[in-house]
């Protein structure tokens, strides 16, 4: 470390809004004629017609570093590795830098469908910075990689979408630059060849040290594969340390979850004649000090309601639990009770180690003698559960609803 | 402080006016090469004659003006057989015409690439003149066969030593063409009015050319302005190594490659300076 490959200082960039086009022109002469700049216009405070993609960014990167970049949509990462890529221009600030470097925002770029296979292999390393020896060198390996060697002479509008991008990657991941640049590019590709990206990232950092810098939405690709995480948030840079802290602050701030609601200080209770609820909380048992939900976390369901119904009966409380997606995932009921009027709570342990990362939301449903609904409250919790694994080389989703765990045992049967 | 001076590149808000990497140029040729390589392949994929169009083209061309300006109008062209006053002045035209079209839409075309990843733009560019210029060269070759055609059959031409010249009128040609494509190119990307306006102006720009009618037809008031346009003097120098019916103008041609050569400069620092605001707007 301390041999500093790139140095940010104080990049900002601005983008005007609105319609580009008709009205440019009219408005560039305006412009030039009272004799207003681009500069003079960046004094002048967020508006409606202009934003601030980045503020005053400051940052070092070391030589071998991998560093992640992790915000919402439209915090500005992608324009930060625009800049850094010499595809747009900083309004403000410069950046400085030694080593080449090689910049994936998207696989496959200048791919010309008309071609084969092997003219595209060649045209799109050209486009990323390869000359025509290192091409040659490399030919066979990138086949190798891509796994299209069957079709290599076949135009690339033939080929399936899996087939396109394993082949991009292929020349992707053969350049070899002193830092690569990459933008989300892990989101391609079927699960096995997700793996052998990723592996591929992880040797070219750890073996070969080169620097990375990359934009990802995958938590868990970050927490394996970086040295350092960066948070933008609305063009600034908010946190940067050791991946694990700040992933964990990223996680806990940026969800919109609906974690629990006192009704009764609101003033009405939902509800009807019969039922109204007056608290719902969802209580998450955390194990460490990140303090944010993963696959791992207990979570508890706690909800308070005033029964008022008369006449003898019984009452289920129910409760559903449904994905984002909208799958029904599980319908809970309680036992049948036989209540009085009044207050009444509930509660449910969803034990940890048993939904599978993802978002979910939960309604609770009221039933009166197993058979009528006296009243539904729809979605009134939502959480979202992260991914955790303690070590692997795989990071792509995992599949299924649920994920126990339960133990799979096997047992050598010997003959005797 | 002595940190700094370890840094190889920069990127600022306001890069200067005068940044041509020649190094960088360089690098990026096998870029170059396989962009022309692509446009050659792709644009006869799927057409049944091929590269024969590149010699139906001016052939078909031709023809239709032999019809109307030679037979129809009666414009005399200088004693020289009609086929081979127009086709020379066709090829020639037609290389300027799309050469210029080509350069001007460079940043339109190409706005998904540059979107993605840097190299030097002008690659791109300079890849659709050496495309343009694979085209020519061929339909250079069907001229010379048109034209021993008729020197055999009997007709009075004489070619001379200024044949020699020929890649140099193409060259400054392909100068002019480019430097003026690159000049548009930093507007049209912005300003996409302009695009229609330069169709129609680029198709009357064509009457300002003796690709239809001979040189020695403009009057005499016109004739300076007429030979000030760099094309000009290239067409009728073009005829001139052919058939000998006029001496080389030498005047003109010298002021042809200098103006060329100021435009082309112009379009380049212009282009550079321009290339990358440009992401931003189109």
């Amino acid at each position: 470390m301390g041999n500093t490959l790139i140095k940010a200082e104080n990049i900002s960039k601005y983008y005007r809004l609105g319609v580009l086009g008709s009205g440019t022109l009219k408005e560039d002469v305006k412009n030039w004629w009272y004799g207003k700049s681009p500069e003079t216009i960046s004094t002048t405070p967020q508006s409606k017609d202009h934003i601030w993609a980045l503020k005053n960014i400051h940052f070092e990167i070391s030589q071998g570093e991998v560093v992640g970049f992790i915000g919402k949509n439209g915090a500005g990462k992608s324009t930060l590795l625009k800049i850094i890529s010499r595809i747009t221009l900083p309004t403000t600030g410069r950046i400085l830098g030694k080593g080449r470097i090689a910049s994936l925002l998207e696989v496959g770029t200048g791919f010309h469908i008309e071609l084969t296979g092997r003219e595209n292999i060649y045209l799109n390393g050209h486009i990323m910075g390869m000359k025509k020896k290192e091409i040659d060198r490399k030919f066979d390996e990138i086949v190798d990689f891509s796994g299209v060697e069957r079709f290599l002479d076949t135009p690339v509008k033939r080929y399936s979408s899996g087939m396109y991008v394993r082949l991009a990657f292929a020349v992707a991941a053969h350049l070899d630059p002193e830092i690569l640049i990459i933008d989300e590019v892990l989101a391609v590709g079927d699960s096995e060849f997700q793996k052998k990206c990723l592996g591929k990232m992880k040797s070219v950092s750890g073996e070969e040290g080169k620097t990375i810098l990359f934009v990802s939405h995958n938590m868990q690709a970050l927490r394996n594969l970086c040295d350092r995480a960066l948070i933008l948030e609305r063009g600034e840079i908010i946190a940067s340390g050791a991946p694990e802290s700040v992933i964990a602050q990223y996680l806990k701030s940026g969800k919109e979850q609906f974690l629990g609601n006192d009704y009764s200080s609101q003033g009405s209770l939902p509800g009807n004649e019969f039922i109204r609820v007056q608290k719902v909380a969802l209580l998450p048992e955390f194990l460490d000090q990140h303090q944010f939900i993963d696959i791992r976390t207990p979570l508890k369901i706690r909800f308070e309601f005033w029964y008022d119904v008369a006449e003898p009966g019984d009452l289920i409380a129910g409760i559903h639990l449904f994905s984002y997606a909208g799958d029904f995932i599980f319908d809970l009921p309680s036992k049948r009770y036989t209540l009085e009027k009044g207050l009444v709570r509930g509660e449910c342990l969803i034990p940890g180690n048993f939904l599978n990362d993802g978002s979910y939301y939960i309604s609770i449903v009221f039933v009166r003698n197993t058979i009528i609904r006296l009243f539904y409250l729809e979605s009134c919790l939502s959480f979202d559960v992260e991914d955790y694994r303690e070590n692997g080389s795989w990071f792509g989703k995992w599949a299924g609803v649920v994920r126990p765990d339960f133990p799979v045992v096997l047992t050598p049967q010997h003959n005797k | 402080m002595n940190k700094n001076a370890g840094w190889q590149w920069e990127i600022t808000a306001n890069p200067g006016w005068f940044r041509v990497n020649l190094k960088e140029l360089i690098h990026y040729k096998d870029l170059l090469l396989r962009f022309v390589r692509r446009d050659i392949i792709a644009s006869y994929q799927q057409t049944i004659l091929g590269p024969v169009w590149v010699f139906l083209q001016p052939l078909f061309t031709t023809f239709v003006y032999f019809i109307i300006f030679s037979r129809v109008a009666k414009i005399p062209t200088d004693n020289i057989p009609p086929v081979l006053f127009y086709l020379p002045g066709t090829i020639i035209w037609t290389y300027y015409s799309d050469c210029l079209t080509a350069t001007m839409y460079t940043f339109v075309q190409n706005a998904y690439i540059f979107n993605k990843v840097y190299f030097p733009r002008l690659i791109v560019p300079l890849s659709y003149i050496l495309f343009h210029s694979f085209r020519i060269s061929i339909q250079l070759i069907l001229f010379i066969a048109v034209y021993l055609f008729f020197a055999m059959g009997g007709k009075n031409i004489h070619p001379n030593a200024a044949m020699l010249l020929i890649p140099v009128f193409i060259f400054i040609t392909a100068a002019f063409a480019l430097g003026c494509g690159l000049i548009i190119s930093a507007y049209t990307a912005k300003y996409r009015d302009l695009e229609n306006i330069l169709q129609f102006l680029l198709r009357l720009f064509m009457f300002a050319v003796p690709v239809v009618y001979p040189a020695s037809l403009i009057p005499q008031k016109y004739k300076l302005l007429f030979w000030l346009n760099p094309l000009t003097p290239l067409i009728e120098s073009f005829r001139s190594a052919f058939f000998s019916h006029r001496p080389l103008p030498f005047f003109y041609l010298g002021i042809s490659i200098v103006s060329s050569f100021l435009i082309l400069m112009l379009g380049i620092v212009l282009f550079n300076r321009k290339e990358i605001q440009i992401m931003d707007v189109i």
